[in-house]
């Protein structure tokens, strides 16, 4: 029986099917486009430094300038991304136990909220003024990106980062 | 080809082997050409931001990128140019070599623009903030880096990297005073920011 069969294909004239192809068309299709909208979502925040290169500094700064500073007070649970308690293998994320205190200005809080509230009534008793982000050891980049994020939502323009690197 | 006859009664024998060779072509195709795009971006998770400009770069020009995963490795173009695990072991001097040299190699290859004098910055499309230079100690002649850095760190990255990076491109040779960091944008469904 086998050997019929083997015959039979062999003797068969080939004929081109086009649904299936269609069909793989339309899911490669999809595909594409699931892909290419997936690229799309990253954004950037411009985070310029000073251009000052030497020590030949003609501005005397004497203009007041907004300091965020950001400090870890509790560094928190890790944890894998997914919730599960973390083994110390692959990525990890911390827990809502992370308590950063944000320094901004005058006025120092742990609360994101606080920060925002702060910095539009700084921002708009000096729509001019600088603001600088100084990072201590210990703060991670989220940290950092969610300031930078309150500050350009409070229209600040000119953001520099500051501080000791490590 | 017969193409003519569609009688409900002729069983239509189904010839699976053009349909294989098809998806496996595609298969390939899918596979070199998603990994082509995807050498500049390592997976890593980024931090949301309200306030970002959307990242839309231009496919065919160059754009220097460092990733920077949670573990600390400084990542470009899937190359390590510098990890915590073995290059804290070596000298000072030598621990950031690599990356100094792609940075210097970044910084030569970027577009130029004048020193300007302090005033906003006009050319800067993706920026919100207009950085106001100081003066150049050597003059406004100098032509500096005009283009940007994208930095992609993941959402539990030690700030202090990205920091020493900001530490490298302010040294003199290299100079590179545009730097992006990358995020992600929120999703539609979150809550607007008041």
């Amino acid at each position: 029986m086998v050997s019929a069969q083997l015959k039979e294909m062999s003797e068969d004239e080939c004929e081109l099917e086009m649904t299936p192809m269609i069909d793989v068309t339309f899911l490669l299709l999809i595909f594409f486009m699931c892909t290419l909208k997936f690229k799309t979502l990253e954004g950037k925040l411009a985070a310029y430094l000073p251009k000052d290169v030497g020590v030949n500094q003609m501005q005397a700064e004497p203009i007041e300038k907004v300091e965020i500073r950001l400090d870890v007070v509790k560094e928190g649970t890790k944890l894998r991304p997914d919730g599960t308690a973390y083994k110390g293998e692959g990525r990890y994320v911390y827990d809502t136990d992370r308590v950063v205190r944000y320094s901004v200005g005058p006025r120092k809080t742990t609360s994101l909220d606080e920060v925002a509230k702060s910095l539009e009534e700084l921002h708009q008793k000096d729509p001019e003024s600088p603001a600088t982000i100084d990072a201590r050891p210990g703060i991670i980049y989220s940290d950092v990106v969610k300031v930078l994020d309150l500050a350009l939502g409070a229209d600040f323009t000119n953001i520099t980062f500051v501080g000791s690197y490590e | 080809m017969n193409l003519a006859k569609h009688d409900p009664e002729t069983e239509m024998p189904m010839n699976m082997t053009p349909m294989i060779d098809v998806v496996f072509l595609l298969i390939i195709f899918f596979m070199i050409i998603t990994d082509m795009t995807q050498q500049d971006l390592e997976e890593l998770v980024l931090p949301v931001a309200a306030y970002a400009v959307p990242d839309k770069p231009d496919m065919d020009e160059w754009r220097p990128v460092l990733n920077i995963p949670y573990d600390g490795r400084w990542i470009v173009r899937q190359e390590v140019k510098y990890d915590p695990e073995v290059d804290d072991a070596k000298p000072e001097e030598e621990r950031y070599k690599q990356i100094q040299l792609w940075l210097n190699e970044a910084s030569l290859r970027m577009k130029k623009e004048h020193f300007t004098t302090p005033s906003h910055d006009d050319d800067a499309p993706t920026c919100s903030c207009g950085q106001t230079p100081y003066p150049h100690p050597q003059g406004s002649g100098v032509l500096i880096p005009g283009e940007a850095l994208l930095i992609r760190a993941d959402e539990s990255t030690s700030f202090r990297h990205i920091q020493k990076v900001m530490e490298f491109c302010g040294i003199k040779g290299i100079e590179i005073w545009k730097v992006q960091l990358a995020v992600s944008e929120p999703e539609p469904d979150d809550k607007p920011k008041p």
